[in-house]
């Protein structure tokens, strides 16, 4: 296959799966996040084809069976990895529609997830491995904003300068530990508690090396934060705030620049277009 | 990699079938009839016997078709797989991937099997057509422009919708409608009853004298020609069948794609879906079906029962062989007596075919229960009222929470034929006059409901009410009563919450100032001699159009931007610029759509009390019908764009699109309910639910609210379409009755501990007759006489299978934040701005697809 074809194969089956996952869930996402879900799938050719190329076993699903929560429940865990295999080594792939600088950050959560897949490959599949990474996908500020600015070169030192593998320790110390804490998720769950997280939590950084706290960095992206009770606090919304304050709780719609990126992502293109939306 | 059997499968997952089980698992060869009664383990067999064959059999997956007919069943069936595919993994140390595997409802198989290219001559790939839901199909057909040229064309009296209406309407009250929506509603009906079992409508132009079926069926061509005619770009669901019969006609070797065709609730196939199925099994003659044909309800979608009860003489014609038939027979779901009662009612009905030696049904099922706790666990109401029985049932409902015989409230299902009417109303006053609470998302129409009706208020207050047109009509009244209500509902809330009164009053303005600049803006451009269509060329147009006298700080920062600037200048130079309808819009759109609105609207007080009984596990109700809302703010967006531009809002448009055109459809529709396939009931409340919806589910307790005689009559659509259906089918005269048998029976299989039956009495009550034998019998226990001491408490059942959860969808999103994984994720709104699975998965699919590609080309890009 030439270039033009390995994209033009991603951009067919991009669309493909677009319809079958509109089919089924039944809903959609907007132009602006379809485009930038692409976008995710071209760059990922473009910087890490030497994996892509060299991938043995392709979206593997691997499951812990037979695990017991807190309360009793029986449930299993599972997940997705992709393996490269070749005559001297084999690796393990997770890849993540997260931002590298995000998967840095928040190290420990990967590897305990990392390892349990590592487990079941090696203790229960019987399988080698000598290391795992995470892929992390999703676009950087620095690239996002050399996407916006259009400048062909300046993007070209963003994919050259952008770290999207992050590769994890391999350590199976922490594994019980790991199953005791998902056990006991999954009974909060079942036992329908859904209380947030405390506002002294929306107030600490969203991770050790991301200087931006959890209340900006993961409430401002969800659609829910308004009727939120540690959203609230956070953003010290009241019962006796002036009109202005209510304007700019509830219109909290970004910068300027998200604003029109939001705008020109989903506007029609034309007024036929629009005319037959 | 070792080799295994499945009963070293079973023996780790610590399943014992029993004998008839085992063997239904364990066939392999050959077609096989598994007829299934109620409760009798039957999707762990189908599980298991897909297990068998994967793990033991070496069949891969993609070589099997598992098709079903409900989104929750297909749910069920694949979880189900990845458990136990999961763990036999780890005992095998292969890997089995179902992740292309034919899994899922017949309508999204359909899809597949129409861009499947094992299926075509060239094994190219075929894009299949756009699928219309029921909501599009009705857009479609309502078409102004298509009615008038049907008229034209076929000369259709003035009165044509009032005689479609007296011909096809169900409901009697419609038959002297002279409503546009009511005829489109049953030329819908028929149409697809068409389609479903493949009738030529020139065959039937030709044949019948009817002139209105003649005209029916001319109309039902046009319809087929404005769908594409031969090539058809759209589909509806009957439709799309036969584009995948069709699809799967083309080549010779369709009946060898896949080694095993597993269909489950057989009952439920039509005519057309019997064909695909036995096409695709005619090269391997493997075909199980599994159903039970007392529990066949969808006669007025197309099912056709006769599929699965004469199902060994259809192989024997299909494939000349004779399927093996296993009877799964034991109960076990409920107590004894519950079992005793519903075989014996069934049992009542005269099933006799005129072929002598023939019934209609698969008689002498040989039903036995596993439970042999033989205490009393159907009870009938007092022969009363229908006030008093409903007072006497809610006392016994109360006490059954206080005594703690039930864990929530959620484990006692109300169900009726039908939500509509005084009898469900009279029960549910009667619940929450004990402070009890109900979920009854069909007893009203949805968009009646409590929280759309304020929430569709507040989109009223900001965007402005619809004019009433010089219309009449019930329904059109109707709606409108519906948006008085609303609006008042809503001016209420806002004189309470200061806060909201202020929202409102922002957005109002905000609406009024892009209308303002709207206006200005166009009659700029038209004063320039311009059109909206025309070019944006930013030297000549930008300082014109940002200096127009009066407009908004807002746009005309929108026009003067620089990034926007420079883009525009771009695709100048690159021969593709902007129209001049971009650039206004862009200045004139607010920066929030329909969802976001709606999300804002939430988070005033009203809202926020129910998200946070939602979060305490409290009551969940509210949250379901807020989700509901989402949904169909998602569909609109999904129609309609995300912007409201300035254009849109001009002239009204939006009102007339938003409230006129979709509300008051959904509106008339009336269905809608939360649909959650794991967790079917929001905690707290007591479902009532019609015993359609019932269908696959089990409870507890249940209550039969109103075991009514039916009407007798058969369906109009089912009476017309009959004389061009082929094959032996139930007398039409005895469908009504046959089909209120199979509802009751349901109705009545769907208990574990408890069976209640209301006992009605009074004028104009009328009980189906097999039933009022069996509550006028003397020996049958009343609820007055009941000792709860007897009845076990419902405890929680341990999931047959165990769950499985996914280490990024739930653990790592319900660690970041709880409240955003039970909005998103267990209730399903309709995100607006939050990324969601849907996104991680369109991404990792077409990355695995890639890699799929490269793996096959094995090096062959270099």
């Amino acid at each position: 296959m030439t270039e033009e074809e390995v994209e033009e194969f991603i951009r067919a089956s991009f669309e493909e799966n677009f319809e079958l996952l509109r089919m089924s869930s039944g809903h959609s996402i907007t132009d602006f996040a379809k485009t930038a879900a692409l976008t995710q799938v071209l760059l990922y050719w473009k910087k890490l084809r030497d994996v892509a190329l060299t991938v043995t076993d392709t979206e593997i699903k691997l499951t812990l069976p037979d695990c017991v929560s807190p309360d009793g429940r029986h449930y299993a865990i599972e997940g997705v990895v992709d393996i490269v295999r070749d005559s001297d080594e084999t690796r393990m792939y997770d890849i993540k529609t997260h931002d590298c600088e995000y998967v840095k950050a928040n190290i420990a959560q990967y590897e305990e997830q990392l390892n349990i897949y590592a487990h079941i490959w090696q203790e229960l599949r019987g399988q080698s491995l000598d290391s795992t990474a995470v892929i992390a996908t999703a676009l950087t500020d620095d690239l996002r904003r050399a996407y916006r600015e259009g400048d062909a070169g300046k993007l070209a030192t963003a994919i050259e300068q952008w770290e999207p593998m992050v590769n994890i320790p391999l350590d199976h110390h922490k594994l019980d530990a790991t199953v005791r804490a998902f056990g006991e998720v999954i009974d909060q769950i079942e036992n329908h508690e859904f209380a947030p997280p405390p506002v002294s939590r929306l107030k600490e950084r969203a991770s050790p090396h991301k200087p931006i706290p959890f209340g900006v960095d993961v409430c401002r992206n969800c659609d829910a934060r308004f009727s939120c009770k540690s959203y609230r606090q956070y953003a010290k919304f009241g019962v006796n705030k002036p009109d202005a304050e209510i304007k700019s709780y509830f219109d909290d719609y970004g910068s300027d620049v998200d604003r029109s990126e939001w705008l020109d992502g989903n506007l029609p293109s034309s007024i036929e277009s629009e005319l037959n939306v | 990699m070792k080799e295994i059997t499945i009963d070293e499968l079973f023996k780790a997952a610590g399943f014992k079938p029993n004998k008839a089980q085992c063997k239904a698992i364990k066939h392999i060869d050959g077609p096989l009839f598994l007829v299934a009664g109620p409760g009798s383990g039957k999707t762990r067999v189908l599980l298991w016997r897909t297990v068998n064959l994967i793990v033991c059999h070496e069949i891969k997956p993609e070589e099997i078709y598992l098709g079903t007919f409900t989104e929750k069943a297909a749910h069920q069936l694949k979880e189900g797989l990845r458990t136990l595919l999961g763990r036999a993994s780890n005992l095998t140390g292969k890997s089995y991937d179902i992740s292309k595997m034919y899994v899922g409802t017949v309508h999204s198989s359909c899809q597949r099997l129409i861009a499947d290219r094992n299926f075509s001559k060239d094994r190219s790939r075929r894009k299949p057509p756009l699928v219309l839901d029921q909501i599009d199909q009705y857009f479609l057909l309502q078409d102004t422009k298509f009615w008038e040229e049907a008229k034209e064309a076929l000369d259709l009296p003035d009165e044509f919708f009032n005689l479609i209406n007296q011909r096809l309407s169900n409901d009697g009250r419609y038959r002297n409608s002279q409503s546009k929506y009511v005829a489109v509603q049953n030329c819908i009906s028929l149409f697809n009853r068409f389609s479903e079992e493949v009738i030529n409508p020139d065959e039937v132009i030709e044949k019948s004298d009817d002139d209105i079926l003649v005209t029916l069926a001319e109309l039902y061509k046009l319809y087929l020609e404005m769908l594409g005619g031969k090539n058809r770009t759209r589909v509806d669901f009957s439709l799309l069948q036969q584009e995948a019969l069709n699809a799967i006609s083309e080549t010779g070797q369709s009946g060898s794609v896949f080694k095993y065709i597993i269909v489950d609730e057989y009952q439920d196939t039509n005519t057309i879906q019997e064909r695909i199925f036995f096409k695709l099994a005619s090269g391997t003659n493997n075909i199980c079906v599994v159903g039970d044909d007392d529990q066949a309800l969808y006669r007025f979608r197309g099912a056709t029962v006769e599929n699965f009860v004469q199902f060994p003489e259809r192989c024997k014609k299909y494939l000349k062989l004779e399927p093996e038939t296993i009877w799964l027979n034991t109960n076990y779901r409920s107590r004894k007596n519950i079992v005793t009662f519903y075989t014996r009612f069934i049992d009542k009905e005269n099933w006799k075919s005129t072929v002598k030696g023939k019934n209609y049904r698969l008689v002498n099922k040989g039903i036995t229960a596993h439970s042999d706790d033989g205490a009393p666990s159907v009870i009938a109401s007092t022969k009363a009222s229908s006030e008093d029985v409903a007072a006497e049932i809610a006392d016994l409902v109360k006490s059954l929470l206080d005594k703690k015989k039930v864990s929530d409230p959620n484990q006692i299902a109300f169900l009726y034929p039908s939500l509509k009417g005084a009898h469900p109303k009279r029960m549910i006053d009667a619940l929450e006059e004990r402070g009890l609470l109900v979920y009854a998302p069909r007893a009203n129409k949805f968009l009646e409901c409590d929280e759309p009706t304020k929430i569709f208020g507040l989109f009223i207050k900001v965007m402005g009410r619809p004019e009433k047109g010089p219309y009449s009509g019930g329904d059109y009244n109707d709606f409108h009563n519906w948006l008085d209500r609303c609006e008042s509902e809503a001016n209420t809330l806002i004189r309470g919450d200061r806060q909201l009164k202020a929202y409102i009053k922002h957005k109002q303005d905000e609406l009024e100032r892009i209308n303002h600049d709207f206006e200005l803006l166009s009659s700029e451009i038209q004063n320039m001699g311009l059109t909206l269509k025309s070019n944006y060329e930013p030297d000549k147009h930008k300082r014109k159009l940002s200096e127009v006298a009066g407009i908004s700080s807002q746009a005309k920062k929108s026009i003067t931007g620089s990034a926007f600037d420079r883009i525009a200048r771009l695709r100048l130079q690159e021969g593709n610029p902007f129209q001049l309808n971009y650039v206004v819009n862009r200045a004139t759109s607010p920066d929030w759509s329909v969802l976001d609105l709606f999300y804002r609207f939430c988070g005033f007080d009203h809202f926020k009390a129910m998200f946070d009984l939602a979060e305490a596990g409290t009551d969940e109700g509210p949250v379901c019908n807020l989700a509901l809302v989402s949904e169909y703010l998602g569909r609109f967006i999904e129609k309609r764009g995300s912007v409201i531009t300035g254009s849109f809002l001009a002239d009204n448009k939006f009102q007339n699109v938003f409230f006129t055109n979709y509300l008051y459809t959904l509106f008339r529709m009336g269905e809608g309910e939360f649909e959650d396939v794991e967790d079917p009931f929001p905690k707290g409340r007591i479902p009532f639910l019609t015993i359609h919806q019932s269908k696959g589910l089990e409870f507890p307790v249940v209550v039969l609210g109103n075991p009514r005689k039916g009407s007798g009559e058969p369906q109009p659509v089912e009476a017309m379409v009959r004389p061009f259906i082929s094959g032996k089918g139930e007398p039409l005269q005895r469908t009504a009755d046959f089909d209120d048998m199979r509802m009751f029976y349901v109705a009545l299989s769907r208990a574990e501990n408890l069976l209640v039956m209301a006992h009605l009495s009074g004028q104009g009550v009328k009980v189906h007759p097999h039933l009022k034998e069996m509550l006028e019998d003397p020996s049958i226990d009343r609820i007055p006489d009941f000792k709860m001491k007897s009845l076990p408490a419902a405890t929680k059942k341990q999931e047959e299978i165990p769950k499985t959860y996914s280490f990024t969808a739930d653990y790592m999103q319900f660690q970041r934040c709880p409240r955003q994984y039970m909005v998103f994720r267990k209730f399903g709104f309709v995100p607006s701005r939050s990324q969601t699975m849907f996104f991680g998965s369109l991404v990792h699919q077409t990355i695995e697809d890639l890699h799929n590609r490269l793996i096959s080309l094995n090096g062959g890009m270099q």
